[in-house]
């Protein structure tokens, strides 16, 4: 399998302005302006039903926005949907085969709707999925995690300058994980572009160099994965390690910028506000006060937050909906 | 538009339907081997009362009959052909490719042909050898007969393959599309055919142009030869134009 050459110039793998999708009366989507880099691995998360895989159609063709507009690969849509989604390999959903044949005859038959190329790449694309032992076998004899193989095996077929796809990590074990995670880096170092529609926030942090979050049909939050952990309207926090938490505690909520001090097990865990200055100023701060009042101290730390704690703050939770 | 790619993957996909063919098989050359052998039989057992199994007759009557059952396999093989890639969900997957919904929808039609043409061709063969072989001391069929019986057989297939594609992309189901074209073959057709008051326009009827291209001896409403053929082409155009409006417009 080769890297591909841009098919247009332009340095955004995806991108949408102002996208909507309604189904009669229900919004579906609304205004997603989304900029997925070329070059990529891009991770699209958000709640069940938030939108995700509308998007994904709407970007494949296969339903019409009802508003705005979008490029793929630098080509706008739908007016050059066939040559765009020639360079572009998607797994929607769960992947889809006919159960009465052989992985391999799915490819051939998917490579039948590709140009003639298509057929030459099987044997390669089903060795880097590693599927080439039971490639002969009927697909209603494979487990989840091997169609998910096969579907990205399909993917390949057309050498995609694009891969779009929908929740790839269902079924697959720890190790096929590790695999896959593995493999879209892989692709990514041959200069494609991935996106990853996951509710895995954990592999999204893991394989993904940026990310947009998207909720109630709207995106809520978009950047790299470390913009994504640090923004948002989570509290930064400190954990010091000190004696006497107590007179630490009132000696730091007095310094402008320290919302609260309060006891986290062994630590005690300072809480700034949004006016806080840079982590590095507010530490020599807070340092500066307990060393001069004869507190000692341990070690500072800085709080960081997960993904998956952004991702909780900025969609709507499950018990919200209820 | 005509992909013979796509083409030989929708017929590998019906190839390995090894169910499917099996009973097209029996429905169409199997039936025609087990009345021309019962009738021999019978002919053989009792020459005076039952008359030899083929002859130009026996020849149309064969014909007729059999174009049913070509029909049936041609639902069942189309309707096959138009579904399978809506209800295995793999349709989105290939119209995410970019390729021509058009182009995808009118490969099912060819794949259909490719597995109704030989099996048609086959029980055609057999009609032809058993009217010959069988045909005693009766006149047997001629060049123009064979070629008329055949034509009719290939037109029943081809319409039926057309008409259940078509049908299964605006269904998006096989089941209901064999149902529907089983009924009207079987049960509407022939009761319209019937109702006299609807006069000339029971040439609209396919199974009454499909019997005038047969010369089938006893046809219930006559028509001219071009009647007739206009008359299928105008049912395969309307199933195709509502299959392809259906899989070019239908939201995945």
């Amino acid at each position: 399998m080769t890297s591909t050459a841009p098919i247009g110039e332009d340095h955004l793998a995806i991108h949408t302005q102002g996208l909507g999708k309604r189904f009669g009366p229900r919004v579906a989507l609304e205004s997603i302006d989304l900029e997925v880099p070329r070059g990529t691995a891009f991770g699209f998360i958000g709640p069940n039903g938030a939108g995700k895989t509308t998007l994904i159609r709407l970007l494949l063709g296969l339903a019409e926005p009802t508003s705005g507009s979008m490029r793929l690969l630098g080509r706008d849509q739908p007016k050059h949907r066939a040559d765009t989604l020639a360079r572009v390999g998607a797994i929607i959903e769960e992947p889809r085969f006919h159960g009465h044949l052989t992985g391999r005859e799915n490819l051939v038959v998917h490579a039948a709707a590709r140009e003639p190329a298509a057929r030459e790449r099987i044997p390669a694309s089903l060795e880097r999925v590693g599927l080439t032992a039971r490639a002969d076998d009927k697909v209603k004899t494979y487990s989840l995690g091997m169609r998910q193989r096969l579907g990205i095996a399909r993917c390949l077929l057309g050498d995609p300058e694009l891969l779009i796809l929908d929740e790839p990590m269902n079924g697959l074990d720890p190790a096929g994980i590790l695999e896959l995670r593995g493999l879209i880096r892989s692709l990514v170092d041959e200069g494609r572009t991935v996106m990853l529609s996951s509710h895995l926030l954990d592999e999204v942090e893991k394989t993904c160099d940026a990310a947009a979050i998207v909720d109630d049909g709207r995106i809520v939050a978009q950047g790299s994965i470390a913009e994504l952990r640090g923004g948002g309207s989570m509290a930064r926090a400190i954990d010091i390690d000190c004696d006497r938490h107590v007179r630490a505690a009132s000696l730091l909520t007095a310094i402008r910028g320290v919302g609260s001090a309060t006891d986290n097990a062994d630590l005690l865990r300072v809480t700034l506000t949004p006016e806080a200055p840079v982590d590095r100023e507010i530490v020599t701060e807070l340092l500066r006060s307990l060393l001069n009042d004869g507190i000692a101290v341990g070690r500072v730390v800085p709080v960081t937050h997960s993904l998956e704690e952004r991702f909780l703050t900025m969609t709507t939770r499950l018990e919200d909906r209820s | 538009m005509l992909d013979l790619r796509l083409i030989r993957a929708d017929a590998l996909k019906l190839g390995r339907r090894y169910g499917m063919l099996v009973i097209s098989l029996l429905l169409t050359t199997g039936i025609a081997l087990l009345v021309f052998t019962v009738t021999a039989i019978q002919h053989a057992s009792d020459p005076l009362k039952n008359g030899a199994a083929g002859g130009l007759h026996n020849y149309q009557n064969a014909i007729g009959f059999l174009g049913v059952m070509v029909f049936i396999v041609a639902a069942i093989v189309g309707s096959t052909a138009g579904a399978q890639d809506i209800e295995s969900g793999v349709f989105r997957d290939l119209a995410a490719t970019g390729r021509s919904r058009v182009a995808l929808f009118g490969s099912r039609i060819g794949g259909a042909l490719v597995i109704v043409v030989p099996i048609t061709l086959l029980v055609a063969a057999v009609a032809a050898v058993g009217s010959v072989v069988l045909a005693g001391s009766l006149p047997t069929p001629g060049a123009g007969d064979f070629a008329s019986g055949t034509f009719a057989l290939l037109a029943s297939g081809a319409l039926g393959c057309v008409a259940a594609v078509g049908l299964a992309a605006l269904v998006g189901a096989r089941g209901p599309v064999i149902a529907m074209l089983l009924a009207f073959e079987l049960a509407i057709s022939p009761l319209l055919s019937s109702v006299g008051f609807l006069g000339g326009i029971r040439q609209a009827i396919p199974g009454n142009a499909l019997d005038r291209i047969a010369a089938a001896p006893h046809p219930s409403i006559p028509m001219a030869l071009g009647t007739a053929i206009v008359v299928l082409l105008a049912w395969a155009a309307a199933a195709f134009a509502a299959g392809a409006w259906r899989t070019k417009t239908h939201e995945i």
